[in-house]
């Protein structure tokens, strides 16, 4: 990506993988992780990223490029932070587009959006499995999430019933 | 203690959920789960439960939710009462209301709330009493004998006169939820008497010593509304703070003279509505935010205007004592009214957005559930204390 405007601060990613990323120093605070490191003038050269590999580093780079508040597209009397109405519609559709991805990758990006944290991204991320468990049933909650049933059948049965309001 | 068979694997435990460390599973995923799914979920495995079930996930879990406007319905010629709060879909913005508790009593009419507990006015046998419930936990219990006898409410029919609960809030420096009471004072100026009483406690109710407004007609206010920790009045000419750190109280500009109005919170900032007169057809609401709130500046937001008229032909009757209550969610605001046996959605435009049938009963902004499934301990020590047992049903 060439430079659009001189003076706009460039930042290294560096993945455990080895791969390199240059970002704009604002796309790269979206993490507040990054900023904070920023700030500190813990960022001189480049930021190894640890424990997020360059597929999904390469993948939470591009939300936070779709992210960043715009300065407008001609850079100039656009002060505004809040994004117009179809900005935001805009946004949301992309989002639906980007988390359409496998649950390992998903699980990824839950990880990394928490170390670097990027609340946007968390919340994206995290809504899906947030969903499955408000949405489906419990045998398919222990399904979808891989986790075991533990409860003797009428342990299980008591706890239904303690709570049984929720199962309304 | 008795130890389980050890069929599970002893070394390391299954993480919480497939592929994600246990830490980001608790504080990232399950303490977000709406309060009822989180329950639901305490289902699926030990882990799950006990993960669930500490005090740290649910004060967590409690500090993420929301403030939601209740909804309150009677069967009219029955004894049940239905407790819904109204939730907002952030994507589209509709309201939706959701049951969150169904009780069986004779009377019932919700008075005082503070985070996810409220409190009900009840008739019985043995009189009028007040009663304080968790429908996220399902406990319920009897408020004690003070000053010789049951306490009063806002809005209760008064006999013999009795200290009024204005108001109940959560007592940071000792975390104790507290009752403000108010008693009519014999005194000649005839100014009440304040006094807060710590829900569980052996000790008597204690005065407090308030300098500054009179605080007489906070009995006849609609209860008070929680922003940046103290509470807020609004009465006829002005609004009345209370610091629930110091409980301390003093009086707040109001932007215009308070007419049926109702406090909310918008963006950060306390907002005030105000019903301006009927004119033929239309309702006109007006909505103040206060922009600094340290120098109490308000600044005029919308105008609403709701076309009651139209309405009424398609909904039924409209009581402008009712209340309209303003809801905020991500930068807008929700205006809800109730209509008979109607609850409508509109804009700040004045246009319908959602209707809900049976669902009327609003009981205005004052009254509000944060839910919670902290476990709080004074309520063993309430008499009558139930957990999901009658009145709930």
């Amino acid at each position: 990506m060439a430079t659009r405007e001189a003076g706009k601060k460039m930042i290294m990613l560096k993945s455990p993988d080895g791969m390199e990323f240059e970002v704009e120093e604002a796309v790269a605070m979206e993490s507040q992780t990054i900023r904070k490191m920023i700030e500190d003038d813990c960022a001189d050269t480049a930021i190894l990223i640890p424990n997020i590999n360059s597929k999904i580093l390469s993948r939470v780079i591009e939300y936070c490029n779709k992210h960043v508040p715009t300065t407008g597209a001609t850079g100039a009397a656009a002060s505004d932070t809040v994004a117009p109405a179809a900005l935001a519609e805009d946004l949301k559709i992309w989002d639906a587009e980007f988390i359409k991805v496998n649950r390992a990758t998903r699980f990824n990006l839950i990880q990394a959006a928490s170390y670097l944290n990027i609340k946007g991204l968390l919340d994206l991320t995290s809504q899906t499995t947030i969903d499955t468990i408000s949405d489906n049933s419990l045998e398919e909650i222990r399904s979808f999430l891989s986790t075991k049933n533990d409860y003797l059948p009428e342990e299980e049965q008591t706890i239904r019933r303690e709570n049984q309001w929720a199962f309304q | 203690m008795n130890s389980r068979p050890a069929t599970m694997a002893e070394a390391a435990p299954p993480p919480l959920l497939g592929g994600l460390p246990d830490e980001i599973a608790i504080w990232e995923i399950l303490v977000r789960l709406p309060p009822k799914d989180l329950l639901r979920c305490r289902a699926v495995c030990r882990a799950w439960r006990c993960t669930t079930s500490t005090r740290d996930f649910l004060l967590t879990h409690h500090a993420r939710q929301p403030s939601l406007p209740l909804s309150y319905v009677k069967n009219y010629g029955g004894d049940l009462f239905t407790l819904d709060i109204i939730s907002f879909d952030h994507q589209g913005g509709a309201a939706t209301p959701q049951t969150v508790a169904r009780l069986r009593r004779h009377i019932l009419i919700p008075r005082v709330s503070c985070d996810g507990l409220i409190v009900f006015w009840i008739e019985c046998k043995a009189g009028q009493q007040l009663f304080i419930c968790n429908p996220a936990t399902r406990q319920y219990g009897c408020l004690p004998m003070l000053f010789g006898g049951p306490l009063s409410a806002v809005g209760m029919p008064f006999g013999a006169p009795r200290p009024v609960a204005v108001g109940m809030y959560s007592h940071s420096p000792t975390g104790e939820y507290r009752l403000l009471l108010l008693q009519k004072a014999e005194a000649p100026d005839g100014s009440s008497l304040v006094y807060t009483y710590a829900l569980g406690s052996s000790q008597p109710p204690w005065h407090l010593h308030i300098e500054g407004p009179n605080l007489n007609e906070l009995v006849f206010s609609r209860g008070p509304f929680l922003f940046r920790g103290s509470l807020h009045w609004c009465i006829s000419n002005m609004i009345i703070v209370s610091d629930t750190v110091a409980e301390s109280f003093r009086q707040m500009r109001t932007p215009v003279v308070p007419n049926l109005s109702d406090l909310f919170e918008m963006d950060g900032m306390l907002g005030m509505s105000s019903f301006d007169d009927y004119n033929d057809d239309e309702l006109i609401v007006d909505i103040w935010m206060m922009q600094d709130y340290e120098h109490e500046v308000w600044a005029f937001k919308y105008r609403v205007e709701i076309p009651y008229a139209e309405l009424t032909l398609q909904f039924g009757l409209f009581y402008p004592r009712d209340c309209v209550v303003f809801t905020s969610w991500v930068g807008d605001v929700a205006v809800l009214v109730p209509f008979g046996r109607w609850l409508l959605q509109l804009d700040v435009g004045g246009k319908l957005v959602a209707s809900f049938e049976d669902s009327g009963g609003l009981i205005g902004q004052p009254y509000q559930l944060k839910q919670t499934l902290v476990q709080h301990t004074f309520f063993l020590t309430l008499e009558g204390y139930v957990v999901n047992g009658s009145p709930f049903i």
